[in-house]
């Protein structure tokens, strides 16, 4: 007996039935399976691991009226079916051409290609099948993170999540969150949602979350608020402090490439010598000083004061005028 | 190519039966074109589906798989496979950050084919846009519209335009004809690959550092044979001059960020690399943005790196005025 003819007659059982059934009743009921004994719990167990892993939603239940309780296994219609999403095929071709130009790997995206209907109709390119210009490309692949299913599953349940955070000081936390948004920026993925014990919006890197992120089940109550919109955030925007407005004066030589680089939100007035001033929010002081002093002396921090002081103190230090003791009680402003 | 195991061959079963139920007659040779399968995987598999069915087994309870003479393919009795599965949520999300990225382009129809199906798949998903907060935003890079539209013009009709670049790594613009041959993103930036007339070679340049463009209308020079597809951004020469760093870990980015060689972590975290030198005002900037967290440990071909950083921390205090009077 062919292992798939098994796997696909004990799943059409198990969709079948309106009541659970135990494993004695599928043996019984399911052509191929070895004899009660330990061969048939083994061939059993493989079994469910590999729907699970299929992605069948296997429900397992008391069966009712048994004392001691046995579990008895079947698969909930409403559970296992795609909801039709009602793609036409115009629609279709474009989602292909998408996961052709921008490319995810390892999550099994040709496999939901074909749950949506495989290719659009016709075996050679055409309008209904169209192919990436070669010219511009399998535009991008874009990298994958372990954290990202688990997260993207409580957003569509909406229920909180737990995990742990690492800080950059080589330390980690515990982190609670009600899941808002996955944002795919500056090459790498970011969530952004609610942290329940410091009460504010946050943002996490994927990367530095520390093992599994654990399910809670319970549900979220925050609205996430609208997204940011098209264009991408910089670094200092995405942050776990909070926002601080700060005040940047640049010369009129960098302005524009300062202007590109902070992104159009940004209030500007102007400064002396025809420079510009911008009023940028940050809620990471340190990738935001690193973007300062990559323009050199062609800008400087007004505000806050602290910031100023700090990075004052920080080019101290490079210029060997002070130590690195000095600096960090000098408050490095972490 | 690894075995294909009875799982593998379940997940196309469980996707191609449904279509075939939903579309009865269809050719063997177009099913499996549109699942792009070899007839003869399809064939196999059909050839199991029909020894399916509902205890007891009999006639009337089995999968009823019919492939008539010209090779066109029937199946009935299939009710419980007669829709596909549910995508796993790595499934949907892949799906939904491909097509939120190919709209996230500059020039993109916002109101196309692919704008629509993704909205229809999230909400078969049920991550619909509430209060115009989506669940998933891919941003392949910033980049004008225009200019990005007219270098991918100009790739697909192999003509040359003329920029004006900013180089971050000399901290100066420059004015240079390019045959641009490949647009692409990469770790949140877009790229063109393209023949420099000015530097006679390939150069990869950052979209968002051209300041303007203008076409040249007219072909491209032909592109050298040995020229290669290149998926990194910086390919060192032996030659190139070089720091070793010695890293805290909150600078760890610094290996991320940059082409590193001999890379060696402690036990405390501190970590050990050496980096390729393009320029000295990349160095300089790199040296100042890292201060406390970084020491230079040794340095080949590149006359005190020290001193540089020294100079250009100097010359941005000078801006915050004399020691003792720091206000803005």
């Amino acid at each position: 007996m062919n292992k798939l003819e098994r796997l696909l007659n004990l799943t059409a059982v198990l969709l079948d039935t309106p009541r659970p059934l135990t494993a004695e009743d599928l043996r019984q009921k399911v052509d191929g399976y070895p004899p009660a004994g330990a061969a048939f719990h083994r061939a059993f167990e493989r079994d469910k691991d590999d729907l699970r892993v299929l992605g069948i939603p296997l429900r397992v239940e008391r069966v009712p009226a048994t004392d001691p309780p046995i579990d008895g296994y079947r698969i909930e219609a409403d559970d296992y079916y795609l909801p039709d999403p009602g793609l036409d095929p115009d629609e279709l071709a474009a989602l292909h051409l998408a996961s052709l130009t921008v490319r995810l790997d390892g999550l099994g995206e040709r496999e939901a290609l074909w749950k949506l209907g495989g290719m659009a109709d016709g075996p050679e390119p055409g309008p209904e099948r169209p192919q990436p210009d070669p010219a511009s490309g399998a535009v991008t692949s874009i990298p994958t993170d372990p954290a990202l299913e688990p997260l993207f599953q409580a957003i569509a349940e909406r229920r909180v999540v737990r995990f742990d955070y690492a800080d950059r000081q080589g330390g980690s936390a515990r982190r609670t969150v009600e899941p808002w948004r996955l944002d795919f920026q500056r090459g790498r993925w970011y969530l952004t949602g609610w942290d329940r014990v410091r009460e504010g919006e946050r943002n996490f890197r994927l990367d530095r979350i520390v093992g599994t992120v654990e399910q809670t089940g319970e549900p979220a109550t925050s609205t996430p608020p609208p997204s940011p919109g098209a264009q991408p955030r910089p670094a200092w925007e995405i942050g776990d402090e909070e926002t601080v407005m700060a005040r940047l004066l640049v010369d009129a030589a960098r302005a524009e490439t300062a202007a590109r680089q902070l992104g159009p939100d940004v209030v500007t007035e102007p400064g002396r010598d025809g420079g510009t001033i911008f009023t940028v929010p940050v809620a990471r002081h340190d990738a935001f000083r690193s973007f300062v002093l990559g323009l050199l002396d062609h800008a400087e921090i007004l505000e806050p004061a602290a910031w100023r002081r700090d990075l004052v103190a920080w080019l101290e230090v490079v210029a060997g005028r002070r130590q690195l003791s000095d600096a960090a009680s000098g408050g490095a402003g972490r | 190519m690894s075995r294909t195991t009875a799982s593998d061959r379940m997940r196309r079963v469980l996707a191609v039966v449904p279509w075939i139920v939903a579309n009865p007659g269809r050719r063997v040779s177009e099913v499996a074109s549109r699942f792009g399968l070899k007839e003869s995987e399809l064939l196999d598999d059909l050839g199991v589906v029909y020894m399916v069915g509902l205890p007891p087994y009999s006639p009337d309870a089995l999968v009823d798989v019919e492939i008539d003479d010209e090779g066109r393919v029937t199946i009935r009795l299939a009710d419980f496979f007669s829709r596909p599965l549910r995508l796993t949520p790595g499934q949907g999300l892949a799906l939904l950050a491909s097509s939120d990225g190919l709209l996230s382009i500059p020039g993109t129809d916002p109101d196309g084919a692919l704008a629509r199906a993704l909205a229809k798949l999230g909400s078969a998903l049920g991550v619909d846009s509430e209060n115009a907060s989506d669940p998933i935003e891919v941003h392949l890079g910033a980049a004008e519209a225009a200019v990005l539209d007219q270098l991918r013009r100009a790739a697909g009709a192999g003509s040359e335009v003329e920029i004006d670049y900013y180089s971050y790594n000399r901290d100066a613009m420059t004015t240079r004809a390019v045959a641009p041959w490949r647009v692409f993103a990469d770790a949140g930036h877009w790229y063109v690959h393209a023949w420099c007339h000015r530097a006679e070679g390939e150069r990869i340049f950052r979209v968002d550092r051209i300041e303007s463009l203008t076409d040249l209308d007219r072909p491209a020079a032909a592109r050298p044979d040995d020229a290669e597809d290149t998926d990194g951004i910086f390919h060192p020469r032996d030659d190139d001059p070089r720091v070793t760093l010695e890293l805290q870990p909150q600078a760890a980015w610094v290996i991320a960020a940059y082409p590193c060689e001999d890379v060696r972590e402690g036990d405390d975290g501190v970590i050990t690399a050496t980096l390729v030198v393009t320029a000295q005002p990349w160095l300089e900037r790199l040296l100042v943005r890292l201060g406390p967290e970084a020491r230079i440990v040794a340095s080949d071909g590149i006359d005190d790196p020290g001193g540089l950083a020294v100079d250009a921390a100097e010359r941005i205090l000078a801006r915050y005025g004399p020691a003792g009077d720091r206000s803005p």
